[in-house]
């Protein structure tokens, strides 16, 4: 009899610690369904082409800090953006820097005269029917995201930034 | 190890640490319960809960804090409490908004206390961990305090003496003395025979008895908890990913967009609303547009081939199921409800088939499709050749003095081809084209595009040649497989309290000793129907006692 009862009360106590801990724990780091995803979260995966129809993930960047930054060709302070990233791209690529430039579901035309435009040499990715902002929750635009080289997620800064103001941010990630 | 108290009976049982009353004979075992007079306490039968012992370790220590029924009482009240609190302002999860951000919203709407009840984290009470974490220890508290009651008392009524010591006859709170002149085997006997046909189950030693009814109701609050258990397992399961979804699409007509996270494509074919006619009002809300209908004509799609997230992939759907929503009336299909929920009257443009018309000649080329998005880049009409050049979605003249966007929404949609063909340059010639009329006059085609606009013209002939959404619907996709669950648990938690409610286990010893006949009875609940029980026993007997003079007293419904 002591020894079941010990049994049951060392199974029931574990069946308590492993349910009760995974719902907890869910309710503690699980993603947050609505909003934008906060620092120290990891931003979500994403696998998007770029204007040559190379593929790019999130995870091909691993190790590394990279900057997600959402931007349109209707959004003028995401236009004026995009030279300054293609300035601190050359500064800091290094270092290591990553600077992908997800564009928000624009079609092709659209976005390809846009880069002409400008000499950038980071990539474009295109998203489709507003997929990947959705999952980064994003609320207005331009967003840039500062990912750490651990992978999660530095700053989210929304609007449009100078570049001193991304080239401080640079350094921060870049410092680790 | 010495045990600290004596807990050896007269009647030679050892009983376990924490034993009111002798699990064999019945006796009291406290020496100030056994001088006292008062009705016995019979909760559990007197035996002792399964977790006392006399040296608690570590895991006897928890176990011991969650058997506590006073802790479960403060664990509910402590929870019904957080959950008030939760109801103070909306929760954040009933904004469906993108835009919404709860850091701003609180104060602003709320003010001060606003801010506070965010910053303590209640917008999200019954997500948060130590909300979730209430409920796991209710839940652990339901397991352990029943599993450690209810075991010993699944033991002491397993096997039960027949025979009780006087002190525990006596002390009952149904209780019956009396001096019998004839045999007392064959008045025993005749007695148990009175029982049975009252529906009591009967066991005899000589001339004592034990006769009990109804058992089973003493597993109702057990089978109860099972159910709450159940019940509570099953809002916990909500937090396994795709166990529960609460979201909401937006469809325009003709679109077809993936439900999120799914591997299901919704089309919406057709979005209608429908108002009331002025003359189908009554006075008081004439003027007013009120909604008869609201209809979605779905089609749900699963997609069964390319389904994986490449960029390009176009996945291979296959039709589902179709169905007609209205309010109230979800498209339902393995677990997936979707709920009409909103809608949006405001057209979108998807395309034009316009032609193209040589003024110099009166003839026509076309018509050719137009999407507003990742249209053709190369169009060849007869003689002419139109290179797409440029799109804009919302045409505007930037800062810069260039053509711009000012979103991606097809509100103003203008299209510049390099036109080619005869007379005209060889390297071709810019011609801007705006669909909608009214963007066409106010930003002056034809002044735009100079005299290229006495050459030939761009033009949509007829409605039939516009292609566009007149609503968008918007609807909620609710998936919770944990419904059934819920309903399982609900329906064990009912049973279990019908059992115990309905029902009342009832028991009846006696014995006599030299001809004196000592009867106590015990019940749970419903004191009065006991006692008429063992009256009406008594008096097929021969012995005719009021029920209202079994009474021994203590606190009897």
């Amino acid at each position: 009899m002591g020894k079941w009862r010990k049994k049951i009360q060392v199974v029931i106590l574990l069946a308590v610690f492993v349910i009760g801990g995974y719902a907890i724990g869910t309710a503690l780091f699980g993603e947050e369904r609505t909003g934008q995803i906060k620092p120290g979260q990891q931003p979500p995966e994403f696998k998007l082409a770029d204007l040559e129809g190379g593929v790019h993930q999130l995870s091909d960047y691993a190790g590394q800090p990279v900057i997600v930054n959402f931007w349109g060709t209707f959004c003028p302070p995401c236009v004026k953006e995009m030279p300054e990233f293609e300035r601190q791209y050359e500064k800091w690529k290094d270092k290591g820097l990553v600077v992908l430039a997800i564009n928000l579901s624009e079609d092709t035309l659209t976005v390809n005269n846009f880069v002409k435009q400008f000499d950038l040499s980071y990539p474009i990715l295109r998203d489709v029917n507003r997929k990947t902002e959705k999952q980064y929750g994003l609320r207005s635009y331009p967003t840039t995201f500062f990912v750490k080289a651990d992978g999660s997620l530095m700053e989210a800064k929304v609007g449009g930034m100078t570049e001193e103001e991304i080239n401080e941010r640079v350094e921060r990630l870049l410092q680790l | 190890m010495i045990a600290l108290e004596n807990t050896k009976c007269e009647c030679g049982h050892q009983n376990a640490v924490g034993t009111v009353l002798c699990e064999s004979c019945g006796k009291p075992l406290d020496k100030e319960l056994q001088n006292a007079d008062t009705p016995l306490e019979m909760r559990y039968d007197g035996v002792a809960r399964r977790s006392q012992k006399s040296n608690p370790n570590i895991i006897d220590r928890i176990w011991n804090f969650f058997s506590s029924v006073k802790i479960a009482i403060y664990l509910i009240v402590i929870t019904f409490l957080t959950a008030m609190l939760g109801t103070i302002y909306p929760q954040e999860n009933t904004f469906i908004s993108n835009s919404f951000d709860p850091s701003v919203y609180y104060e602003q709407t709320y003010g001060l206390t606003g801010k506070i009840y965010y910053m303590l984290g209640l917008t999200r009470t019954y997500e948060s961990w130590w909300f979730i974490g209430l409920l796991v220890m209710i839940g652990t508290s339901l397991v352990i305090c029943s599993l450690d009651r209810v075991l010993p008392l699944y033991r002491a009524l397993n096997k039960q003496q027949i025979r009780k010591h006087l002190s525990f006859i006596l002390r009952q709170k149904t209780v019956f003395k009396h001096k019998l002149e004839e045999d007392s085997e064959a008045w025993t006997e005749s007695f148990g025979e009175a029982l049975k046909k009252k529906g009591y189950k009967v066991h005899r030693d000589g001339d004592a008895l034990l006769a009990e009814k109804n058992r089973f109701s003493r597993w109702g609050p057990y089978i109860n908890h099972i159910g709450l258990i159940l019940f509570l397992l099953a809002v916990l399961a909500r937090s396994i990913p795709g166990w529960q979804v609460d979201t909401y699409i937006s469809v325009p007509d003709g679109d077809t967009v993936q439900i999120p996270d799914t591997n299901y494509y919704l089309k919406n074919e057709k979005f209608t609303v429908e108002f009331y006619k002025e003359e189908e009002l009554p006075e008081q809300l004439r003027g007013q547009n009120r909604a008869k209908l609201f209809e979605t004509k779905a089609v749900l799609y699963k997609c069964v081939d390319d389904c994986a997230d490449e960029p390009g992939a176009k996945p291979v759907l296959e039709e589902v199921k179709r169905h007609d929503i209205i309010v109230n009336d979800p498209l339902v299909y393995k677990g997936l409800k979707l709920y009409q929920f909103d809608f949006n009257l405001t057209p979108r443009l998807n395309a034009v088939h316009p032609v193209l018309v040589d003024k110099r000649t009166g003839e026509i080329y076309g018509p050719f499709h137009l999407p507003m998005k990742d249209a053709e880049l190369v169009h060849e009409l007869g003689p002419f050749t139109l290179k797409l050049d440029a799109n804009y979605m919302e045409f505007a003249i930037g800062e810069d003095g260039k053509p711009t966007t000012l979103s991606r929404e097809p509100n103003a949609p203008a299209f510049v081809f390099i036109v080619q063909g005869p007379g005209l340059a060889p390297e071709g010639e810019p011609y801007i084209y705006f669909p909608m009329l009214k963007d066409k006059e106010r930003f002056a085609q034809d002044t735009i595009n100079r005299e290229l606009a006495d050459k030939i013209e761009i033009r949509v002939d007829g409605m039939e040649n516009v292609d566009f959404s007149e609503a968008t619907t918007h609807l909620n996709v609710r998936v919770d497989r944990a419904v059934p669950y819920l309903w399982i648990g609900a329906v064990i938690s009912m049973i279990g309290l019908l059992m115990g409610s309905y029902w009342q286990h009832r028991r009846i010893w006696l014995r006599v000793d030299d001809g004196e006949l000592s009867l106590g009875a015990h019940t749970n609940k419903n004191w009065y129907g006991m006692r008429s029980d063992v009256a009406a026993a008594l008096k097929k007997t021969g012995i005719s006692a009021e029920p209202k003079s079994l009474d021994n007293g203590g606190n009897n419904a």
